[in-house]
């Protein structure tokens, strides 16, 4: 299977921010009911991001000496248009989730104070709010695949 | 003409091109129209609607 420079970025790009967000996700989502001090610490997002943006950038230059130069045409700016509105509707879901949540909260509708001490507080909402920034980046990489792969 | 003589004289991309011959993108008027200028034809004898 024969993979363009653009495609090879986008996986590259795609597999980086799985690996690292997710491995970082996972740390956070499954120590969820720690006290707010122990479960936020934004250094540790400065960390994974310095480190996607250096692994990117690192594999990227590897496939461009090999490969094509990176020329922009029509074609690439309708498939990042139509990605990027893909990403935008996944990052409204989010914002209306998480708004959806606090005002949830707000009425008072939680049973369980711990869990509205928890699910509320605004570490919780800080993680939700960039794990939805994520999934909308994972869906503007993933969908230009596609478009790229299946035809726009 | 190779696909990349044809995607440089055009200015686009290869695989630009190499969709367009797939039938994975429809271009635009002008990309279309820069097209049938390099092979000197009229346009809708490089492009058909179907």
């Amino acid at each position: 299977m024969n993979f363009s420079y653009k495609e090879k970025s986008l996986i590259t790009s795609l597999v980086v921010t799985l690996l690292i967000f997710g491995r970082y996700f996972f740390g956070v989502f499954s120590n969820v009911t720690a006290t707010p001090s122990e479960q936020f610490d934004f250094s540790d997002v400065i960390r994974v991001i310095i480190l996607i943006a250096i692994l990117e950038g690192i594999i990227k230059w590897f496939f461009s000496k090999k490969d094509e130069a990176d020329l922009v045409d029509e074609r690439d700016k309708l498939i990042d248009t139509k990605s990027y509105r893909n990403s935008y509707w996944t990052l409204c879901i989010g914002a209306w989730f998480i708004l959806m949540q606090l005002l949830f909260e707000a009425s008072g509708l939680w049973s369980n104070a711990y869990h509205t001490l928890v699910f509320t507080s605004p570490t919780f909402i800080a993680h939700l709010l960039l794990l939805f920034f994520v999934l909308s980046e994972v869906i503007h990489f993933s969908t230009q695949l596609f478009y790229y792969r299946k035809g726009v | 003409m190779s696909q990349q003589t044809l995607a440089t004289k055009v200015g686009v991309t290869r695989q630009t091109i190499i969709a367009i011959e797939k039938d994975k993108y429809s271009p635009s008027l002008e990309v279309a129209f820069k097209i049938s200028n390099v092979f000197e034809v009229p346009l809708e004898e490089v492009f058909s609607y179907d």
